[in-house]
């Protein structure tokens, strides 16, 4: 149970897939204007994530294993991802056509979100098991969650505020993610 | 097995599944109504122009759900354009009309030369000429939306477009000389004597975020001074909260004749829906008389009939 707890911490905080595994940059920066829209996107986000976690798991472990075509993986990934990246889209455009209609490219753009590739590899790497992975996955999904809202709220804060001319835009927003990077660079030590 | 074929199996049972999973998927969530094509209505003026190229406001409103661009609409002005903007996500654009066309403007018939035709009575899509054949039409000013439908209809071109009285645009003030920049001291959250946060509302009435305001409880400024005494920077914070507030009422003021609007032309489509069944309904009784009528012409000759082989002899 400590280790379930440790490996969520870890991959919340410590090896925040934004901040310091710099992972999934593009929604980080794209889909960031309105909390709300973070927000929309954080969840969709998780629930790729977990799933993709997890899929791919057995997939691995059933599949390429034992036809012993682990190089395979990469690809059999992408096409997970993408099926549920897609059946994500298709529950989103039902359920919240508004959010569907704003977050626009980004929702077909989450399989290319290096993050989701990144925990289904990273997890075989480490040699999880199907719980770990499951774990990993959605800490992975709660820490881009964290930051993505964090970051779109103060992008609200932002484009009100009298910011000098030339940093107008993309170059402040940037400046906030380097200063939020190295905050979140404090959590090293802490597992 | 080779490789190569270990390959195509594994990656084929993938594809196999998901493709499934999808197709199931697809069906199951189909759409069948667009609930945000209602809330990108509700933004519109509902003048049913159709100066942005498209019937009225909700097939306009279905367009944009589809990505269409927002910035169609003139009657709305650069206000809707921006609303639109914040409920979709995207960067407003500048209104795509001349300026001449955004000045809003009302229908006026001259009215000793109108010869009472009611060709723009059945135009208007509000119902805002009154008037009876052979008679003199007017126009209800208060209903009139501008859209320019009229005009086309009427024979003799009797009706022409005034510019509505224009309304009070509200005004930043001028800076003056001693205003600094806010510096974020926090002095003026401490004066404030109804708990208001006065540096945030700032933020917000200079960034014209007016929902932001009201969550922030804008409305509850009793615009006492003490923020702008306290300001070590001298920014008259009152006058951003006079002007914001002036502008939320405005914008309350637009979406209020909107919704009038909508309902007028809602009344008329019923009106207009329920005339076209009443027609169908007479068309329908006449075609039955008819039908009965040959009836009993039919019953008549046949008496006759019978009458003439009884009587022979008679004619």
């Amino acid at each position: 149970m400590s280790a379930i707890i440790l490996l969520l911490i870890s991959a919340i905080l410590v090896n925040n897939f934004i901040l310091v595994q710099f992972l999934g940059l593009c929604p980080f920066m794209g889909s960031s204007n309105k909390v709300e829209t973070a927000i929309g996107m954080s969840a969709a986000t998780t629930f790729v994530l977990t799933l993709a976690a997890m899929v791919s798991y057995i997939v691995y472990q059933y599949l390429l294993v034992p036809l012993d075509i682990t190089w395979l993986r990469t690809i059999s990934f992408i096409v997970i991802i993408a099926v549920l990246v897609n059946f994500t889209e298709l529950l989103l455009h039902k359920t919240a056509p508004l959010l569907h209609k704003v977050l626009g490219i980004f929702l077909p753009l989450i399989t290319t979100n290096c993050a989701v590739l990144g925990v289904a590899l990273l997890n075989i790497n480490a040699g999880n098991s199907f719980i770990e992975a499951a774990f990993y996955g959605f800490g992975a999904a709660i820490g881009f969650s964290l930051v993505l809202v964090l970051f779109a709220a103060l992008r609200e804060k932002l484009s009100l505020a009298d910011v000098p001319a030339p940093f107008q835009g993309a170059s402040i927003a940037m400046i906030t993610a380097a200063l939020m990077s190295l905050a979140f660079m404090g959590f090293v030590g802490l597992v | 097995m080779t490789p190569i074929l270990t390959t195509v199996f594994a990656l084929l049972i993938i594809t196999v599944v998901a493709g499934v999973l999808l197709g199931y998927a697809a069906n199951k969530f189909r759409i069948t109504a667009n609930p945000l094509i209602d809330q990108i209505n509700t933004l519109l003026p509902q003048t049913q122009c159709a100066q942005c190229g498209y019937p009225g406001c909700k097939p306009y409103a279905e367009a944009i759900s589809t990505g269409t661009a927002i910035n169609l609409c003139p009657p709305g002005g650069q206000d809707t354009v921006i609303q639109l903007a914040n409920l979709l996500d995207l960067e407003p654009a500048p209104l795509a009309a001349d300026e001449a066309k955004a000045q809003p403007k009302i229908a006026r018939i001259r009215e000793d030369e109108c010869i009472g035709c009611t060709f723009c009575i059945q135009a208007c899509p509000v119902d805002a000429i009154v008037g009876a054949a052979q008679q003199m039409h007017s126009v209800i000013v208060s209903e009139c939306t501008g859209c320019e439908l009229c005009e086309a209809p009427c024979p003799v071109d009797c009706i022409d477009f005034i510019e509505a009285d224009p309304e009070p645009v509200p005004a930043l003030p001028e800076k003056s000389l001693s205003e600094q920049a806010c510096i974020r001291c926090g002095l003026c959250v401490d004066a404030c004597p109804v708990a208001l946060l006065p540096q945030q509302l700032y933020w917000f009435a200079q960034g014209n975020a007016y929902d932001k305001a009201l969550q922030y409880r804008l409305m509850d400024c009793i615009e006492c001074g003490l923020c702008h005494a306290v300001c070590p920077s001298h920014i008259p914070l009152v006058q951003y909260y006079k002007m914001a507030k002036l502008a939320i009422r405005e914008q309350d003021d637009k979406q209020q004749k909107a919704q009038a609007v909508k309902q007028r032309f809602d009344y008329r489509e019923q009106r207009l829906a329920s005339e076209k069944a009443r027609q169908e309904q007479r068309r329908q009784a006449r075609a039955e008389l008819a039908q009965t009528s040959t009836k009993q012409d039919d019953l008549i000759q046949a008496a006759l009939q019978r009458a003439k082989a009884k009587h022979p002899g008679s004619s």
